[in-house]
């Protein structure tokens, strides 16, 4: 008998190693993802649609910096640095995004950490090559139908990211990126930064010219999903929007679900309903002047939960 | 009728009286559709969210529809011989497809298809190009952020925020 429970209790210390193995995976990813020069060619995959997309990102002594290339189709291009987002939109670089809010190293704090490891089941399951580089298999398994699976590769000498999809509960892949092409470390191109050619400048947008700024709107989710927590109340400008909006973000450390609240302006586009991207869910609804919004990286069915339990209570 | 029917699928009936409710079942139309629209109700009732509409008429006309061909037609006279063994020889298949497909259909298989088709359903609405700022404005506080940088980004330019 002592002897089974001894047993036991090893099984147990080994399946709770694996499971913290696998979550220490993470954070040499997450590391890897600020601290690594590297640049590469992506697929991305979903909706039944490839792209193929350029990524190059540098780490500099202001900080990062990162461009994002469309290969194919119609030119998109993004570049980011320092919680700033440039888009290039109607055939010019515009400012679309300023947060100076985030704190964003070290990624993975502790309690995001023990958010996910209360949501999911984390495991390593194998090896594997992807771009030429060996990769270590983890595999985050949701302990409910309110969260998809994912599925990481990362490079066992980098830590890099080197693919990752996004699970449906019928293991149906919802999504999907994988390098075809990666460099890391050595003579990367950085004739980009700081925006030398004329057509390429990074102006400061005369809308967003702030980031948000913290808040306590009031609104609150009754129904939220299991394991997910707030983790951020903001008051944003938004591009196009004449008023201030409200955006609440809940994480349960792997996906995130972001509620927005604006009045509604009576555009075409603010009709209730339904749509996707990939792993990206979005749902509108407008109630009493206001137009409501939850866009998350999280089956259909939790965004819907989240909006139709939203309330507004006093302060 | 309707109660008995009731009674027999809530498994109350002694085995004689069901097997003669049965065979009534299936010589009376009306009869087989009551026991049709009870069992839909009963699955309607387990699972709400993955059962839509009968499928079963439309699946049967459909089946009518469908050609079968067993065996290759066409110079029936001189290769009579060759036309008779293909044929059994098509037959073996088509035996061996059935069995096949009685093998695979179990009874898992059934909501397992009716869930993918309402998984399905909300991906064939697009996200439209003027909500791309929405998922922008999630997509920083999300944690792909972390894992995958600035990668992640792709899921908000996906397809042209162009224009808008």
């Amino acid at each position: 008998m002592r002897m089974r429970a001894a047993f036991c209790g090893l099984l147990l210390s080994v399946a709770a190693n694996a499971n913290a193995e696998s979550l220490d995976w993470l954070k040499v990813v997450a590391f890897a993802a600020h601290q690594t020069d590297y640049s590469g060619v992506f697929v991305y995959q979903y909706d039944n649609r490839i792209e193929t997309s350029r990524i190059i990102h540098v780490v500099e002594a202001d900080g990062e910096h990162e461009k994002l290339e469309s290969l194919d189709g119609p030119k998109r291009k993004i570049i980011r640095h320092h919680g700033q987002v440039w888009c290039y939109i109607n055939h010019k670089m515009v400012q679309v995004d300023s947060q100076q809010v985030r704190i964003r190293f070290p990624a993975f704090l502790p309690e995001q950490i023990s958010t996910l490891s209360a949501n999911y089941r984390a495991e390593q399951i194998g090896v594997a090559r992807v771009a030429g580089y060996n990769a270590q298999v983890i595999l985050f398994e949701p302990k409910d139908n309110l969260r998809y699976a994912h599925k990481i590769w990362a490079d066992t000498g980098s830590g890099l990211l080197l693919k990752a999809a996004v699970l449906g509960d019928k293991n149906q892949i919802i999504e999907q990126y994988t390098f075809t092409q990666l460099q890391i470390g050595g003579n990367i191109d950085r004739s980009w930064i700081g925006a030398t050619a004329p057509g390429d400048s990074l102006p400061a947008s005369q809308e967003v010219i702030k980031g948000g700024t913290p808040i306590n709107s009031g609104w609150t989710v009754d129904a939220l999903p299991q394991g997910f927590k707030k983790t951020m109340e903001i008051q944003r400008p938004m591009r196009g929007r004449r008023t201030p909006v409200t955006q609440i973000v809940f994480s349960d450390g792997l996906s995130a679900i972001s509620v927005f609240i604006e009045p509604d302006d009576g555009d075409e586009d603010n009709v209730s309903g339904l749509s996707s991207r990939g792993a990206i869910n979005l749902y509108h609804k407008v109630v009493a002047g206001q137009l409501f919004t939850v866009v998350g990286e999280v089956p259909a069915r939790t965004v819907i939960q989240v909006l139709d339990s939203i309330r507004y209570k006093d302060k | 009728m309707k109660k008995e029917i009731s009674v027999l699928m809530d498994g109350e009936l002694f085995e004689d009286e069901a097997e003669g409710l049965l065979n009534q079942i299936k010589r009376d139309s009306a009869a087989h559709k009551d026991w049709e629209i009870y069992h839909l109700i009963g699955d309607v009732l387990r699972q709400p969210e993955h059962i839509h509409c009968d499928l079963s008429a439309k699946v049967r006309e459909r089946m009518q529809e469908e050609p079968v061909v067993l065996a290759p037609r066409g110079h029936a006279v001189k290769q009579k011989i060759r036309t008779v063994a293909l044929s059994a020889a098509a037959s073996l298949v088509a035996v061996g497809v059935v069995a096949w497909m009685s093998a695979q259909i179990t009874p898992e298989t059934f909501p397992q298809v009716a869930m993918q088709q309402a998984a399905l359903h909300p991906a064939s609405v697009q996200i439209k190009p003027r909500s791309s700022d929405y998922l922008m404005a999630h997509q920083e506080f999300s944690p792909s952020m972390d894992m995958s940088g600035g990668a992640a980004y792709i899921r908000t330019v996906a397809y042209g925020i162009d224009g808008k």
